[in-house]
């Protein structure tokens, strides 16, 4: 096993870790196996992006580092999801830059294989099969057809490979969601509230996937309201208030932190 | 207290307030109102109708000049030879076209383009009057009405059937679609692939042709109707498919969902489709329907369906269409380049 993957807890939620044993037995040909992963950063530069109803972004500026597991956190219409999505290249900003390793979010063909976004719910045709959906991608992506079966693999989907996204738990659906972003193997991860109204069991087994992913060296940032996984999963919070950024700092400072409390009370 | 029925059925007339559904139940019935209108001819003065001769012809005299004297009931257009007759006919700019008969001495041969046009009607009993006034009782100066579109009622339907199919896949199938794609975000997740705009656009399209083409194939093989010249007929087809594709992707790009997709989409398929079929009925109709983009497409499918014509007499058609899909398709490019109403 790589050094920089730790040994997970949790017992049989530790997926991210099959992959490496999947990957550790010879099945694994994809070119950007774990040991090649490179991570990047995140320049933000006065980065607005307003809605109607004075709702958004104001100008905020921060840089991401290489390996950070960022969690961004505000009351709801702060303007995280904003910021994620603009990062993501789903929105277009208004004013300022989004640069990912020196180059433009807008430059997409330089970008998309860079950053993966799994939105709060999951975008999938949900009228064909997990093996569909991850193919589809897979193709666009021209990423190798063996890589679909190492997704199924980790993200124990091989079960649930021919079942209608439709009809699965909204836990597996999310878990097709980040599988198909993982398609790529992109080093940066963005992940818009990746446990919202899911259960207890599926939460720690995504909680396990972001270690897993962070721990083989990818930039992660995530919104979140649970200060649970906040103190267990980030190394860094920003704190958004009415599209302004007011904190910035380390999980202790910031439940230390006057700001702690009435974001989570909210 | 409500009961639930009553509560329910509220909730769903606010659905239907909140999808626009409703305003298809005010939307049709106020369309078909006034089409019927305008189809409806009774206690209105005939429309004026022109006749086209052919200058080399040797017509009677009598006729002739009967025809020219009864200015308020038709236009009489010299034209050099029947060529240019006809094809002054399928541009609609004579309503008929007397030729001399081949069978019988001093009568004639009226070629029109559909029987039971209104025009046609109008011809016929005008130029009956006139015969009646100018020689009394006699045989009709007309032996004959030839149709350019002939082939029975089948064969006649079949071009409104083809224009039905393409604003079908157009209009209804692909808002539909497309919003689909983009209320559940999918959309988006495509464009987080390597995969650019234009190919995504390129892919609706393609898919919403391939639809159309199939469908059209399938009622040719059914009804065993062919065009005179099918290479150009296909052509026409395509890029009739290809304008209301892209026409469609636009305004599947401007709702927010499903619901609202299918209304626009039916917004806009009724407007394009009866006027079209209905305009050899009523002139105001037909006045109508040349603003529409459907309009160039079921007037050169009837002309291809029914003679043999090149597609360089189909220049304007096919620059109107290849407009209508060209600048369609870039609004889409834009919106979806720009990310606007995309999220």
């Amino acid at each position: 096993m790589p050094p920089y993957i730790p040994a997970m807890k949790g017992g049989h939620h530790g997926i991210y870790h099959r992959r490496i044993d999947y990957c550790n037995s010879g099945n694994c040909n994809y070119q950007t196996d774990l040991a090649t992963v490179v991570p990047m950063t995140i320049e933000i530069h006065n980065l607005t992006k307003m809605y109607a109803g004075s709702r958004g972004l104001l100008p905020i500026s921060f840089t991401v580092e290489k390996g950070e597991l960022i969690a961004v956190i505000g009351h709801n219409g702060a303007g995280k999801s904003t910021l994620l999505k603009t990062i993501a290249g789903w929105h277009l900003p208004d004013s300022g830059s989004v640069l990912i390793d020196g180059d433009p979010v807008s430059d997409r063909k330089k970008v998309v294989r860079k950053i993966g976004f799994v939105p709060e719910l999951p975008s999938l045709f949900d009228a064909f099969s997990v093996e569909y959906n991850l193919t589809l991608f897979a193709r666009l992506f021209r990423t190798p057809s063996s890589r679909i079966e190492e997704v199924l693999n980790e993200f124990d989907l091989l079960p649930f490979r021919y079942s209608v996204v439709r009809n699965l738990s909204k836990g597996l659906r999310q878990r097709v969601s980040i599988g198909r972003t993982l398609l790529a193997d992109p080093p940066i991860l963005i992940f818009d509230e990746p446990t919202s109204s899911l259960d207890f069991d599926i939460t720690r087994e995504i909680h396990d996937m972001l270690r897993g992913f962070h721990a083989s060296g990818k930039t992660i940032i995530f919104t979140s309201h649970r200060p649970d996984e906040i103190r267990s999963l980030a190394t860094r919070v920003i704190i958004l208030r009415k599209g302004l950024l007011v904190f910035d700092g380390s999980p202790d400072s910031y439940f230390s932190s006057k700001d702690a409390e009435p974001i989570h009370i909210s | 207290m409500m009961p639930p029925l009553i509560t329910l059925t509220l909730n769903d007339l606010a659905i239907a307030v909140k999808n626009k559904s409703v305003l298809l139940i005010i939307f049709i019935p106020f369309f078909v109102f006034i089409s019927l209108k305008l189809v409806d001819q009774s206690g209105r003065n005939l429309p004026k109708a022109t006749v086209g001769v052919v200058r080399s012809e040797a017509y009677a005299p009598g006729m002739i000049r009967a025809m020219k004297a009864a200015g308020t009931l038709m236009t009489l257009l010299p034209v050099t030879d029947e060529a240019e007759g006809m094809q002054r006919l399928r541009d609609k700019k004579i309503d008929g076209l007397l030729l001399h008969s081949a069978l019988t001495r001093d009568r004639f041969v009226l070629v029109v383009q559909k029987k039971e046009a209104v025009q046609t009607l109008v011809i016929i009993e005008s130029i009956a009057t006139l015969q009646q006034v100018v020689e009394g009782k006699g045989s009709s100066w007309i032996s004959e009405v030839r149709a350019t579109e002939d082939g029975g009622i089948g064969k006649q339907l079949l071009p409104t059937w083809i224009l039905m199919l393409v604003l079908l896949v157009g209009f209804i199938v692909m808002p539909a679609q497309v919003a689909e794609e983009k209320e559940k975000k999918v959309l988006l997740s495509l464009l987080q692939t390597p995969m650019g705009e234009i190919e995504w656009l390129g892919a609706k399209i393609a898919s919403g042709m391939i639809l159309s083409a199939v469908a059209i194939a399938t009622l040719h093989l059914l009804s065993q109707d062919k065009p005179e010249n099918i290479l150009n007929y296909v052509l026409f087809i395509l890029l009739g498919c290809f304008c209301f594709c892209s026409y469609g992707i636009f305004l599947g790009l401007l709702c927010q969902n499903q619901a609202s997709a299918r209304t626009l989409g039916v917004i806009f398929y009724l407007p394009h489709l009866l006027p079209c079929a209905l305009a050899d009925y009523s002139p105001q109709l037909s006045a109508y329907s040349r603003f529409l983009p459907s309009y160039y497409l079921i007037e050169p499918v009837k002309a291809l369906l029914f003679t043999n014509f090149s597609m360089s007499h189909f220049t304007p058609e096919l620059l109107y269409l290849s407009a209508v899909g060209v600048i369609t398709m870039t609004f889409s490019y834009l919106l979806i380049k720009k990310r606007w109403l995309l999220s």
